[in-house]
């Protein structure tokens, strides 16, 4: 009796992981066909929409309340259209490194959009985009009124081809001066005749040499022998150059300044990493050592 | 009149032993970054290609960095208590000629080599280790003849190539203040501007005990 419930109990047993196995066999088996027959459902539509646009964002209205802050600036914004189905809409925006999914629809009689990001930043808010032609122009509105100073804001991106290459050098005519960062200096004009000194504040500006017109650390290998003479912004500059070629969206305003001076940099990713190829990899953390050490050392006493 | 000499020779003697130990300071911080041994701090952050390629390099750099910072302590010693604490004197010399002679001149000599800043710093830091090494030996073979006038004299030098350690980085942050130069044009500047003014001024020193 003992045995026959042991052999009963082992054959439910069996029984039950077969089913059990049969079961997930069979999910696996219907998975592929509830997604074809929801693609049959919801065809993607407008194809020729899907793209990368680019361009100026700008406040609305001058808010004249007499701050300005960050978030008066006029920024360069990036729409990914990743896919649009007959009811929907994906993609994601990017603004200075922040990169945002977004959900929406597009009305197809006025080729016009409703995008809405996640809402789980206080940065959030729709956009209300019409496509004309190969630009995307419209407004954004923030959803959290209270939260943002400025509420509304203006976009005019044109469409814009994202490759990466290797050979992307910035542009000749880049301004090579960093007007995003600055150090006061007190200059002295001398002394008075009642032997007080006379002195007035300017502002220094930091400014990059050639180098970063020539040195291209995506295709070359670097040597510390390339790297020791030049100064911490240029090696910056060399160094960000890799993850600008990815499309990478900076944060800090420093190297949109120099990238944004260049039609090859369309920002499209808050992270790239996993672009890089090895030598860029390489040449990347030999910069940073050297960047590191530029600012632990330039100006201390020590060598 | 005695009196005021030896108290203006009295504070003259209190400044300067304050100067140094306040710069003592400085590079015995610099030395410490370089504790516990690492083969990619500091100064060698800059310095891989030395250290990977040439399995000798680090350990005379260390016993560069280390060796140096008790030459530059003895040598004031020895320099400053020069009249009074012969023991005191003794001892020290002994210790500024003996890490100078065996370590810190000779490994300076090997770094300079490869010293960054091209030719111009390297040819400026062998002189600079070479002088260093012949001004301490000389000194050394004087006293041990008993002359006291020459020996003082070498040392005197000997301790002024030493102190070029200090007055580099003295005026690596000044012109680096003044001029915001690439990192390594400063560099080929310090590395004569830090040991020639200090040879001329000592050597100008001499002449007028000498008179």
């Amino acid at each position: 009796m003992k045995h026959l419930n042991l052999i009963f109990a082992s054959l439910i047993f069996s029984v039950a992981l077969i089913s059990c196995k049969k079961e997930k066999t069979e999910i696996a088996g219907t998975k592929p066909q509830k997604d074809s027959l929801a693609a049959n459902q919801n065809p993607e539509v407008h194809k020729e929409m899907y793209g990368i646009y680019y361009g100026y964002f700008s406040p609305e209205d001058n808010l004249n309340d007499g701050e300005y802050t960050e978030e008066d600036m006029v920024k360069k914004i990036s729409i990914k259209i990743n896919k649009i189905t007959k009811d929907s809409v994906y993609g994601q925006s990017v603004l200075n490194g922040n990169q945002r999914t977004f959900r929406g629809v597009l009305n197809e009689n006025t080729n016009s959009f409703v995008l809405d990001e996640p809402g789980d930043d206080k940065t959030d808010g729709r956009f209300d985009v019409k496509m004309k032609g190969d630009s995307l122009v419209g407004s954004w509105t923030a959803f959290n009124q209270s939260a943002v100073r400025v509420k509304h804001k203006t976009l005019k991106l044109e469409k814009k081809e994202f490759v990466y290459n290797p050979n992307f050098m910035l542009d000749k005519d880049t301004d090579v001066v960093d007007w995003t960062s600055h150090k006061t200096k007190k200059v002295s004009y001398g002394k008075n005749d009642d032997g007080t000194e006379e002195s007035y504040e300017t502002d220094q500006q930091r400014y990059a040499t050639d180098a970063i017109f020539k040195i291209n650390a995506s295709k070359q290998k670097l040597t510390e022998k390339d790297l020791k003479n030049l100064p911490k912004l240029d090696m910056e500059i060399i160094k960000n150059a890799i993850f600008a070629r990815h499309g990478y969206s900076f944060k800090k305003e420093t190297f949109r300044q120099f990238f944004n001076q260049s039609a090859w940099y369309v920002p499209v990713s808050n992270n790239v990493d996993a672009e890089l190829s090895p030598l860029e990899k390489e040449n990347a953390a030999l910069l940073n050592r050297f960047i590191k050490y530029a600012e632990d050392h330039y100006d201390t006493f020590g060598r | 009149m005695l009196g005021f000499i030896r108290s203006r020779n009295f504070i003259l003697k209190i400044i300067v032993a304050i100067v140094f130990i306040y710069f003592f300071g400085l590079m015995l911080r610099i030395t410490l970054d370089y504790v516990p041994i690492s083969s990619n701090v500091s100064f060698l952050m800059i310095k891989q290609t030395e250290v990977t390629s040439r399995p000798e390099y680090l350990p005379i750099f260390y016993a560069h960095v280390y060796s140096s910072i008790f030459a530059l302590m003895a040598g004031f010693i020895a320099v400053f208590f020069d009249k009074n604490l012969k023991y005191l004197h003794q001892f020290s010399g002994r210790v500024y000629v003996f890490t100078t002679l065996l370590f810190s001149s000779l490994s300076g000599i090997y770094i300079g080599v490869f010293a960054n800043g091209g030719w111009i710093a390297k040819v400026s830091f062998v002189i600079l280790g070479i002088l260093w090494f012949y001004t301490t030996y000389r000194s050394f073979t004087e006293i041990r003849k008993r002359n006291i006038q020459q020996h003082k004299f070498w040392m005197w030098r000997s301790y002024a190539l030493a102190l070029s350690a200090i007055t580099l980085r003295m005026w690596k942050v000044i012109l680096v203040y003044l001029f915001h130069p690439n990192p390594m044009d400063v560099y080929q500047i310090i590395a004569w501007l830090g040991w020639v003014p200090n040879f001329l001024l000592v050597d100008y020193l001499i002449k007028k005990q000498k008179r």
